[in-house]
């Protein structure tokens, strides 16, 4: 019912431009996997590619056990949800589901079942004879999912489904995902840019960058061990702090922040002396205590009700993002005391690469 | 039309007083000047375009001489002319070669076409764009200059009084092809790609998905290709010979280069050919409004 998606070597050239440059991947079945990445990456073109929308230039596609490199799109057993839904519009929501199985001959009555199934399902029961200009944006949404789930597939593919929603229905959507995923256990791979759709839907993220995976790993693993620079500033929001700083005498001076020392984190194998590196901190690991303290002045405060983000700088550094939990009191202008544990920081040498 | 007059007039009439204040103290009584002289201008314009079909109309029911003359008014000489009519030309023969000529021309021409602009935007190709140049360059050939080469070329084929010969070069309208590439730049891409996922091969995407969505296009795409061969006068002048063959248009004009032309008769025919245009136009005039509304977004 579901089947593991293999990559190996995948590249994809458009002329003399590679946009996709060797992605060696695993997917178990039944896995639920999220790529991210900026705009442009490659993350839709991957995506075309397992689905046979997009020639792959170089490299092995495996779904289940068979290479499907040049197998048609309708014999690779995907189905795909697009950003814009991609509704037939000339045709009523029923025969928008059930329209794959008759280009696969099946008979009336079972399309019928199969489609009356997916209804029931998604709760579509009541709108099966209208037309997708009749329906609203996340109903139209709940029948390209339809369309895919009646066609039964090995591999569900998403191209930033939820976009087009608005946050309410965002919310209400993704939460329906997880448990269409749970219910079909069927393999999901899903692109998206939304931070909280990969950390909450993912059994697996792939964050990618100019067509190359940076880092693999379960939400987790990304935001509390990233591999480099990028996947540390890329997952989580707010965005980690970074804070260019120099070894010196054992401990870390920032040298953007008047110079200030701060103590190491606990480390395998220390930088040299005078390395230059740079200390990564994400905004919800300042807290009240700390061993490690920065002077900084306060410019912006967002209250958000729960949650409370102060930027601040000290002259000539880069703005800091501090998560202050409750503390509502401080003000534009204000001088604050930023404390944080060393163990929670993490450190990156010249190149970007983590020092663990 | 009158409607189209007032809106446009709209959004000057709805600041009169700021147009009053840039005008300055000239005092309220000009106000009405100018939208008082546009609707006199536009009043004339109106009378100026519906009046022929007034006259035509009129000229139906009045004789020859009476037109003549210049009565403007509704006589009762209307089935005298339409007997005449029946009486001078083979009415059933002349529309249905009309008929022929332009529906086979204008489904031809559809399809062709609008394959060829769908291509035109969907596949890439090196030379895609200046093979497009090409053919848009070709569009300002004037068809004086092709009609010589296009008779010998249908000469050499055996063509000449045939069908054939005016619906064949109708078919790659250039003009159509450049239509639909540009209509089929809001076809969403997503669509062909759900349908080669849910299994249609190219032919099928373009028949089962391509048309039906764009079908206002179609609409008026038919209304232009059909107006255009239904009326063609010029080529059909040349090729077809014989009376058996004629069109609408032909016959009006050989009616009227009789020694004494009866403009009642010619008038009636006038009417007869007018009134399929007009039907194709209403008929399809509903589908424009049909957009791709809720298949994206
Ligand atoms: N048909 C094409 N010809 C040339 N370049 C292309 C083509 N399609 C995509 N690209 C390029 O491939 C790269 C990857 O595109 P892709 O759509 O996969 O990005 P993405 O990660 O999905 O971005 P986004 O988050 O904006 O959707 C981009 O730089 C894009 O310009
Ligand atoms: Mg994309």
């Amino acid at each position: 019912m579901s089947a593991g998606v293999r990559l190996e070597g995948l590249r994809k050239s458009y002329g003399a431009v590679e946009v996709i440059r060797g992605v060696d991947l695993d997917i178990e079945p039944q896995e639920f996997v999220v790529f991210v990445g900026p705009s442009g990456c490659g993350k839709s073109t991957l995506l075309r590619m397992i689905a046979g929308l997009e020639e792959i230039t170089g490299g092995d596609l495996y779904i289940g056990e068979r290479r499907m490199n040049d197998t048609d799109a309708s014999r690779r057993g995907i189905a795909m949800v697009f950003q814009s839904y991609a509704l037939y519009p000339h045709m009523t929501v029923r025969e928008n589901m059930g329209f794959a199985l008759k280009y696969a001959g099946v008979k009336k009555p079972e399309i019928k079942a199969q489609v009356d199934e997916a209804a029931r399902i998604l709760g579509l029961d009541q709108l099966m004879d209208r037309r997708p200009k009749d329906l609203s944006g996340g109903q139209r949404q709940r029948v390209a999912i339809g369309r895919a789930i009646v066609r039964h597939p090995e591999v569900f593919l998403f191209d930033e489904p939820l976009s087009n929603l608005d946050a309410e229905l965002r919310v209400q959507m993704r939460i329906e995902i997880a448990r269409l995923h749970s219910e079909l256990k069927s393999t999901i791979v899903y692109v998206t840019h939304d931070q909280v759709e990969a950390m909450t839907l993912a059994d697996k993220i792939v964050v990618l960058r100019d067509g190359r995976i940076e880092q693999v790993g379960t939400p987790l693993d990304l935001y509390d061990d990233p591999d480099n620079l990028f996947v540390a500033g890329f997952i989580g929001s707010p965005k980690m702090n970074f804070l260019p700083a120099e070894l010196s005498g054992g401990a870390l001076t920032l040298v953007e922040h008047g110079g200030q020392t701060v103590p190491l984190p606990p480390l395998g194998r220390a930088p040299q002396e005078g390395e230059r590196v740079t200390l990564g901190i994400r905004p919800e690991h300042f807290r009240k205590e700390g061993s490690a303290a920065l002077e900084v002045d306060v410019e912006i405060v967002e209250n958000l009700g729960g949650e409370t983000y102060v930027y601040a700088r000290q002259a000539g550094s880069d703005v800091l993002t501090i998560a202050t939990g409750g503390a509502r009191g401080l003000r534009q202008g204000d001088r604050m005391t930023a404390r944080f544990d060393p163990s929670d920081a993490l450190l990156f040498n010249r190149e970007g690469l983590r020092i663990r | 039309m009158s409607d189209v007059a007032a809106h446009r007039l709209d959004p000057e009439a709805a600041e009169p007083s700021a147009r009053a204040a840039l005008r300055g103290p000239d005092g309220p009584g000009r106000d009405m000047i100018g939208p008082a002289v546009k609707y006199i201008v536009l009043s004339l314009a109106a009378f100026v375009s519906v009046f022929p079909f007034f006259w035509m109309l009129v000229g139906t029911t009045n004789s020859s001489y009476d037109i003549v003359r210049g009565k403007a008014w509704f006589g009762d000489q209307l089935l005298v002319n339409l007997g005449n009519l029946i009486e001078q030309v083979d009415l059933p023969r002349v529309l249905f070669n009309s008929f022929y000529i332009a529906i086979i021309s204008t489904v031809a021409t559809l399809l062709v076409s609008s394959l060829a602009g769908y291509a035109f935007e969907i596949f890439r190709h090196k030379w895609r764009e200046r093979i497009f140049a090409a053919l848009l360059l070709m569009l300002s050939i004037p068809f004086a200059a092709l009609m010589v080469p296009l008779f010998v070329m249908m000469a050499s084929a055996g063509l000449i009084n045939t069908y054939s010969a005016i619906i064949l070069p109708t078919i790659a309208n250039i003009f159509i092809i450049f239509y639909f590439r540009q209509a089929t730049k809001a076809f969403p891409h997503e669509l062909r790609d759900a349908a080669k996922i849910d299994g249609l091969k190219e032919w099928q995407i373009f028949l089962r998905v391509y048309m039906p969505v764009m079908r206002s296009t179609y609409a008026a795409a038919t209304i232009i290709v059909f107006t255009l061969t239904w009326n063609n006068y010029l080529w059909p002048l040349i090729v077809l010979q014989t009376n058996d063959m004629k069109t609408m248009v032909l016959t009006i004009s050989s009616l009227n280069s009789a020694y004494t032309p009866d403009f009642g008769v010619i008038m009636v025919a006038t009417v007869i050919t007018t009134l399929p245009t007009l039907i194709i136009f209403f008929l399809l005039q509903r589908l424009f409004v049909q957009g791709m509304l809720g298949s994206v977004k």
